[in-house]
């Protein structure tokens, strides 16, 4: 296998395999492997550093493509707030890193959600920004009444699966700020979902290409963070611990694709 | 050259980019807003259609990128004229 190949594929070997190992936790917990070798102490401190890894490579790439992007372009205050967007998310796992490593504890709340709910509004204005610079590109986005289509289904669907999602989360009786962040975090990937469904109808026609290849990575990591945060919120507020597996795959497959997309973009840029 | 040989030379060279889909209706949306009409395309109006495209890409591929991009669709053009 060429150097080219080996560098190209091995990231993605290690991210599928690490998610497999995770899924497999979430369905094995008692099996050998996970009993002994896997334990789980080892595995959150595998899923805190992989998430550290790919947080700030996704950061520096994303900053990478802004600096290559000429000023006045569009695009590049897009890749500027992805780039804030995916560090604040990474301060905010720097913070519990040393638990998960040291005491295989995930305090909750704690510093860190201060740093996750920053990274929110930089990443929702990120897709925004994008979304305008593609219209601003002349290139065909879609008609105005297919957009509000769009919107207004992606509305609907939000509204339908929040209530069943948020009502038992919203009703469990523990404190008030681990309800009010437990309903936070879906609500913001509620709002979140709305420009990452227009940009997924852009990037459907983008498909078979370079950009489309970029966008189709850095968008369905959004789409995995949106399922991560969901699941975070309604494991932890029913006490569903033993799923937590779910959560590190998912955030793990998120941070990893944003990160493959804003590599993918840097090569690109750079080709 | 007439506009519909232009067209499938610029997809050709857009596809691997942007992809086929994008770059067929990319090209011909500004065909349209440009008034370019099917028939023999006149050089002023293929310069500003690839003016067209080429600021379109800078946004997905950045300026230098881009302008490699037109310089290899200018290029597949003049192969496409010469060998008329």
């Amino acid at each position: 296998m060429s150097d080219r190949v080996q560098s190209t594929v091995l990231p993605w070997v290690v991210l599928g395999v690490a998610v497999a190992i995770f899924v497999g936790w979430a369905i094995w917990p008692a099996s050998a492997l996970y009993a002994r070798v896997l334990t789980p102490h080892r595995l959150v401190a595998l899923a805190a550093l992989l998430k550290l890894v790919y947080l700030l490579a996704g950061a520096a790439w994303a900053f990478a493509c802004r600096d290559r992007l000429e000023e006045g372009n569009p695009a590049r205050p897009a890749w500027f707030l992805l780039s804030l967007g995916l560090l604040s998310t990474f301060v905010g796992q720097l913070c519990l890193a040393p638990f998960q490593v040291v005491r295989n504890e995930t305090p909750f709340p704690s510093v860190a959600d201060i740093y996750y709910l920053l990274s929110y509004p930089l990443l929702i204005a990120a897709l925004l920004v994008l979304l305008n610079a593609y219209r601003e590109s002349g290139f065909p986005v879609g008609s105005g009444a297919e957009r509000t289509a769009i919107a207004g289904v992606v509305a609907v669907i939000a509204a339908v699966v929040a209530v069943p999602i948020l009502r038992p989360v919203a009703q469990t009786g523990g404190p008030l700020l681990d309800r009010m962040l437990n309903v936070a975090y879906p609500v913001l990937d509620l709002v979140l979902l709305l420009p990452l469904a227009l940009l997924l109808r852009v990037a459907l026609r983008l498909r078979g290409s370079r950009v489309g290849e970029v966008w189709l990575l850095v968008l369905s990591g959004f789409v995995f963070l949106c399922a991560g945060d969901i699941c975070f919120a309604y494991f932890q507020s029913l006490g569903e611990t033993h799923l937590d597996p779910f959560v590190h795959a998912t955030y793990t497959l998120a941070y990893g694709l944003v990160a493959g997309g804003a590599h993918r973009q840097l090569e690109l840029l750079t080709s | 050259m007439t506009t519909s040989d232009a067209v499938e030379a610029m997809v050709k060279v857009m596809g691997p980019y942007i992809g086929d889909t994008m770059a067929r209706s990319a090209t011909e949306a500004h065909c349209q807003k440009l008034g370019i009409a099917a028939g023999p395309l006149p050089t002023d109006r293929l310069d500003a259609l690839l003016a067209k495209l080429g600021s379109g890409l800078n946004i997905f591929l950045g300026r230098d990128k881009s302008a490699l991009v037109m310089a290899e669709v200018r290029r597949a053009l003049a192969t496409l004229e010469a060998s008329r």
